[in-house]
């Protein structure tokens, strides 16, 4: 970190080696889109390396790319949810009820087919659980659970109260279980 | 038996406990409650998939991606590979 911040090129490459596929992982599974997942990565690289001088060694570096990366993520799903709300159906409707019927609901985003690649790598039942929480447990569940960061970590790169941070937490695996053990059913 | 064994296991003593951590004291608590015992093997089980899941790769020109967008501040010290 402290070469980083003192310019030296490699140990740019090194962070970014180090951190590409938990920052990738997260923010894909947030957003269930290759592609969508690779430029809010890059993002979060750019914004991060691009402000190195000002970090706070005090502040965990995996902490700061991670609480940047998850901002990416919720942002874009936050715009998504505008941008659904703004449709009001087809243009080509003709009565209320035909635009009604067109109009993209909420949940179409995260129902729409998944490619190939990513129906393969995020088509599991546990994947498919995960996508079903909301943003803010789904941030919480992965931080936690397959980043493995304390709650006061999560708390604190949430920006969110330790005891909110508690609760999303233990929701989440609730819904998930129920999730899954309807899916075995 | 004290108060405190008798008493249902919180989540986050039911995850302390899925990875080990739970102090013993509390642990016996599931000896003799099946309720807690139950509710503890679920979010084991859970615990363990989530615990399993694969990290994802970008695609392999990632880096060079993001280090062409990147400004690297000029060396303020002498470093050697």
């Amino acid at each position: 970190m402290r070469w980083a911040r003192d310019g030296y090129e490699p140990a740019f490459r090194e962070l970014v080696h180090r951190y590409e596929r938990p920052v990738f992982s997260l923010i894909y599974r947030m957003v269930r889109d290759r592609a969508l997942a690779e430029d809010l990565a890059q993002e979060t690289f750019i914004k991060v390396l691009n402000a190195i001088k000002s970090y706070k060694p005090e502040y965990k570096f995996s902490s700061w790319i991670f609480k940047i990366a998850n901002n990416a993520a919720i942002d874009h799903l936050r715009r998504r949810q505008l941008d659904t709300l703004s449709l009001d159906g087809s243009p080509s409707a003709r009565s209320p009820e035909e635009m009604h019927a067109s109009a993209p609901q909420l949940g179409d985003v995260a129902e729409s087919p998944l490619d190939e690649v990513e129906s393969r790598e995020l088509g599991g039942a546990i994947e498919r659980a995960i996508a079903r929480l909301r943003p803010e447990y789904r941030s919480c569940i992965l931080l936690r659970h397959v980043e493995g960061h304390s709650y006061e970590e999560i708390a604190k790169m949430l920006d969110l109260p330790l005891g909110t941070v508690k609760t999303y937490i233990h929701r989440a695996r609730n819904e998930l279980r129920v999730y899954l053990e309807g899916a075995r059913e | 038996m004290n108060e405190k064994l008798q008493t249902h296991l919180t989540p986050e003593e039911v995850e302390l406990w899925a990875t080990g951590l739970l102090s013993a004291a509390r642990t016996f608590h599931l000896t003799e409650c099946a309720e807690c015992l139950a509710v503890a093997e679920r979010e084991r089980k859970l615990l363990v998939e989530l615990a399993q899941l694969q990290r994802f790769a970008p695609s392999a020109d990632f880096a060079e991606k993001v280090l062409a967008q990147v400004r690297i501040p000029a060396p303020s010290g002498s470093h050697h590979a």
